[in-house]
């Protein structure tokens, strides 16, 4: 095994990958996706935390307002989000259907110091958009005057809990939140996940094209090859992670601590790449292969997911600069484990590639 | 008849025996351990919990009781410092210090601050339902009832914000007949008992869980009240959950099948396929049977398990359908396996988004009736479907998979099989050889109704797409788009029939073939629009989209000049003048287009 082979190898499958634009598609894909990127961003934001709909909007909101008065009809008429119309319910469910309002509320006679509680009926525009928004800004009111209904009845409570004034928000926390601590662990790990299944279809068409033995005939080792491909794929990672840092930095989202994310990613897919080398080596058939990758694959993500300070979790600490040099140790692992497994993929490449070529002769005879 | 079926069983029956054996003897074992592992890991997960977000924001606080609860979450880094001690140097992104709150000036600060109001909260409810007195901690209950309403395409044609604000001091006067809505009980229906221990319950499970895991089943009565707090938002974004339960796994299983095509055109396997009396039709069908009937039953059993009606089998039978019409095509015509990787990563993200974004309308808007996972979302609520509907949601995915067989059928040729040539080669060469040089004018005139299904997909899409851009920009390019993806159909057979046959393209004969393609293209688009899509195109998007039904003539001369364009340009500057031509072409399409909206005809 000599390094310019290895080189070479990586450098022909490099160049297949540009020649059948297969990548062409991934860009496509990667254009498709940024196509929806707005929509996208709103309705992952708010997958991810529903009450996040409410910092997307600031109108006033109309709300018809039936039964008797209360408290609460105050802190609506205060609020700077609704605007409120004293109506009749039938009326005022009439109107809502039609969206001229944006919610109804009932309110029943109950005094604020009943021993019974206060049972309000919320109307809403079912599964709709601005429903939710509206149903968060409702909220924020209702949470308000059920602090005060608690307050009248105080002589009531046995315990308190520990007091703190939280301050108001400025809003848009629940997407940095859900950016740096899902969005950017994914989309940089993506690339290590699609350059594993890719090594698996490189090494699986040797074989079942029977390509292989005419590469065995060169100079070309069975362990540079391996090794040429491998490094085809790793190659990838770090240009596909490096290039969605540089579309999150051009959307505004600046991430810190690129180049060590980018060592951690590396180092990680090297063993996602090497389970994928092995999981082809021993299959030589693609379905097997990838099925079998694909089923391992999520059993070891989950494993990772669930130790503490894992690399995802540091590329979330890395990407929002909440850690200290004490990543280097976990990539010094993560490292280690990566060239462990290489040693045993050489092995395991070596005594598989020499039966290879028996099995290969011999059904060619 | 009966002979060819029992073709197709006997081919199916290969097709099982030899994955089961391949499958079985290597993989089989490996699998079920990795299905142990996967099960052990899952537990390990669940216990451990998921360490995605740990130690993200730092606070200092100076009471124990405080930083003993924050410290259950593990997104914290509590350090307890003493009383009244303000913790300086921009260390902390929350400082908790006798009752009040430091917040450093950053994102990350705001974002635990978020977090912390959340922990809080639930802090809070794990004070107040250990109350005696439950309604003193929670004097107020609200019942939630959705209210249904949905709007077709005039609402947003006629330009205005959905919803607007009628004025100060009026009240909104419903234009429709009002009807008389009870007035709701003024008490809970409920025991303060079961109220508590409810609370209990959601406070510990976790919210965002819940309520995806919610979607399929429909909402347990005892939560009809809610205390503020508990409110969530209805979301529209829910139905992805679905697409995780059914749309995934046919997307795994359709991998199969399309290995199983593409590994018979590796070193020519398939060959003894082919020199059997089969015929074309029936290997396909025997081959994709036992997929078919696999993903069937794991809908089914995924319907069966997740407890919603089985009456959504209906809408996801087109779409196993269109999965597997797919999965032959991306078999049939990948040149390598990286190819076939990235194929059908980018078919199912396609499909997916398809599938995905219009049924986020359900319920509010009919456009989300395109997509067959609204129905699916529909039934799952318990409401009928018609049969109108049903039509509306899977007509395309029917036609599309059943033109995709049809091509891939006529295909299915040693000579097709196994040549590899670069993707738009293929497909060119595929609609080539659908097409006869005996009858060229009635091949064409039927290619081109073939690719009405699939034009309006893309139109669709487009629509599905574009209809969130504010209001001209959206018609703009909607326009722009439909005209070019319509040139591009019309554009198929004809550059088709021109490689296959170079001399076949002669001046007159591109205005002859030129009327045929145009003929073609009218009659499918009428036929299928009437069928299916009259709910759209009585709106303006339709007018955008489906201009060409006014008068008969007007469309179909359009057509013409559209195929003659690309025709003439194609004939003049070779094969490299296709794009330019139809770029050309689609120009003129959308300045006729325009001109019809703007009623420069009239």
């Amino acid at each position: 095994m000599t390094l310019r082979h290895v080189a070479l190898i990586a450098r022909k499958e490099l160049r297949g990958l540009a020649r059948e634009r297969t990548i062409v598609f991934a860009v496509l894909l990667q254009l498709f996706i940024a196509m929806f990127s707005s929509f996208l961003m709103v309705g992952l934001a708010t997958l991810y935390d529903p009450d996040a709909v409410a910092g997307f909007s600031s109108t006033r909101y109309a709300v018809g307002y039936a039964g008797s008065d209360s408290g609460l009809r105050e802190i609506l008429e205060e609020s700077r989000d609704f605007r409120v119309y004293p109506m009749d319910l039938s009326t005022a469910v009439a109107a809502l259907k039609e969206r001229t309002l944006n919610a109804v509320i009932w309110v029943p006679a109950t005094p604020p110091d009943a021993a019974e509680p206060v049972t309000i009926t919320l109307y809403t525009v079912q599964n709709d958009i601005q429903a939710s928004v509206v149903t968060v800004k409702i909220k924020g009111v209702l949470v308000d005057y059920e602090q005060e209904l608690r307050a009248v009845r105080a002589d009531r409570l046995t315990a308190q809990p520990v007091e703190v004034a939280i301050p108001a928000s400025a809003g848009g926390e629940n997407f940095y939140e859900f950016v740096f601590g899902l969005l950017i662990p994914l989309l940089v790990f993506m690339p290590a996940i699609i350059s594993a299944a890719l090594i698996i279809d490189l090494i699986c068409e040797e074989y079942q094209h029977g390509t292989l033995e005419t590469l065995m005939a060169t100079p070309v080792t069975f362990a540079s090859m391996l090794w040429g491909k491998v490094a085809a794929c790793l190659a990838l990672v770090p240009v596909q992670a490096g290039a969605w840092l540089l579309l999150l930095a051009a959307n505004g989202i600046a991430v810190r601590n690129a180049a060590p994310i980018l060592l951690h990613v590396t180092a990680g897919s090297l063993i996602l790449i090497l389970i994928g080398a092995l999981c082809a080596l021993h299959y030589r058939e693609r379905t097997a292969a990838q099925f079998i990758f694909s089923t391992g694959i999520v059993a070891v993500v989950l494993v990772v997911l669930a130790l503490p300070a894992n690399p995802l979790n540091l590329i979330v600490r890395l990407a929002i600069g909440a850690i200290g040099p004490e990543h280097w140790l976990v990539l010094a692992a993560t490292a280690g484990g990566a060239l462990l497994l290489a040693c045993i993929t050489g092995r395991y490449a070596d005594r598989v590639g020499g039966v290879g070529r028996d099995r290969i002769l011999q059904e060619q005879r | 008849m009966h002979e060819a079926i029992s073709a197709v069983l006997t081919i199916s029956r290969w097709e099982l025996k030899r994955s089961l054996t391949t499958m079985g003897r290597n993989v089989l074992p490996l699998a079920v351990l990795l299905f142990l592992l996967l099960v052990l890991a899952t537990g390990f997960a669940q216990q451990q919990g998921v360490h995605l977000q740990d130690g993200m924001y730092a606070m200092a606080t100076d009471s124990p009781d405080l930083a003993a609860v924050i410290a259950d979450d593990p997104r914290f880094r509590v350090t307890l410092v003493e009383a009244n001690a303000m913790p300086g140097g921009g260390a902390f992104d929350l400082a908790v210090i006798g009752g009040r709150i430091a917040v450093a000036e950053t994102d990350r600060a705001q974002a635990a601050l978020a977090a912390f109001a959340r922990d809080y909260a639930r802090y809070e409810t794990w004070v107040y339902t250990r109350q005696d007195d439950l309604f003193a901690a929670y004097p107020l209950w609200i019942d939630e009832i959705p209210v249904k309403s949905e709007l077709d395409f005039r609402a947003t044609q006629q330009g205005q914000a959905v919803g607007a604000v009628p004025p100060r001091g009026a009240p909104p006067v419903p234009e429709g007949t009002v009807e008389v809505v009870a007035t709701p009980a003024a008490s809970l229906a409920l025991a303060a008992d079961d109220l508590r221990s409810g609370l209990a319950a959601s406070a510990a499970e976790d919210p965002q869980v819940s309520r995806y895991a919610g979607v399929l089943t429909a909402d347990s009565p005892d939560l009809a009240f809610k205390t503020p707090s508990q409110l969530a938002p209805p979301l529209p974004f829910d139905s992805i959950i679905l697409i995780f339960v059914f749309i995934f796994p046919l997307y795994f299983t359709s991998q199969f099948f399309m290995m199983s095509i593409m590994n018979e055109r590796v070193d020519r396997k398939g060959e003894v396929l082919l020199t059997t009396p089969a015929r074309p039709w029936q290997i396909i069908a025997g081959k994709a049977l036992p997929y078919l009937a696999l993903m069937l039953a794991v809908s089914l059993v995924l319907t069966l398990a997740n407890g919603a009606p089985v009456a959504i089998m209906l809408p996801l039978l087109p779409v196993i359908l269109f999965f597997v019409a797919f999965a032959l095509f991306i078999g049939m015509v990948s040149r390598s396996f990286k190819e076939l990787s990235f194929l059908s990563i980018f078919f199912s993200t396609v499909a997916t988004s398809y599938l995905f974004f219009p049924s986020i309308f359900a319920n509010v808007h009919v456009i989300s009736l395109i997509s067959p996972l609204t129905l699916i979302v529909l039934q799952v609520q318990g409401e009928a479907v018609g049969a109108m509907e049903y039509l509306y949601a899977t007509a395309l995915f029917w036609l599309t998979s059943a033109v995709l067989v049809a091509l891939c059928t006529a295909n299915f040729t040693e000579e097709r099989l196994f040549t590899s040539t670069r993707l738009l080669s293929t497909v060119r060469a595929f609609v080539g050889s659908a097409l006869s040089l005996c009858r060229p004018h009635l091949s064409v005139f039927c290619a081109a109704a073939c690719t009405i299904p699939f034009v309006f997909m893309a139109q669709l899409m487009l629509l599905v797409v574009l209809f969130n851009l504010p209001m001209p920009l959206s018609l703009v390019t909607l326009l722009l788009g439909a005209a070019f993806v319509e040139e591009c159909a019309k554009a198929v057979p004809l550059y088709a029939l021109a490689r296959k046959a170079p001399g076949v393209l002669t001046w007159p004969r591109i205005a002859t073939l030129g009327a045929a393609i145009a003929l073609g293209f009218l009659a499918g688009e009428k036929a299928l629009l009437f069928a299916t899509l009259a709910q759209i195109s009585e709106s303006v998007f339709g007018a955008v989209l489906f201009t060409s039904l006014q008068a008969l003539w007007l469309p179909l001369s359009l057509h013409f000049v559209g195929v003659l364009i690309t025709g003439a340009v194609v004939r003049a500057g070779g094969r490299r003048a296709l794009l330019p031509g139809i770029l050309a072409a689609s120009l003129v399409h959308s300045l006729y287009n325009l001109g019809i909206i703007l009623g420069w005809a009239a």
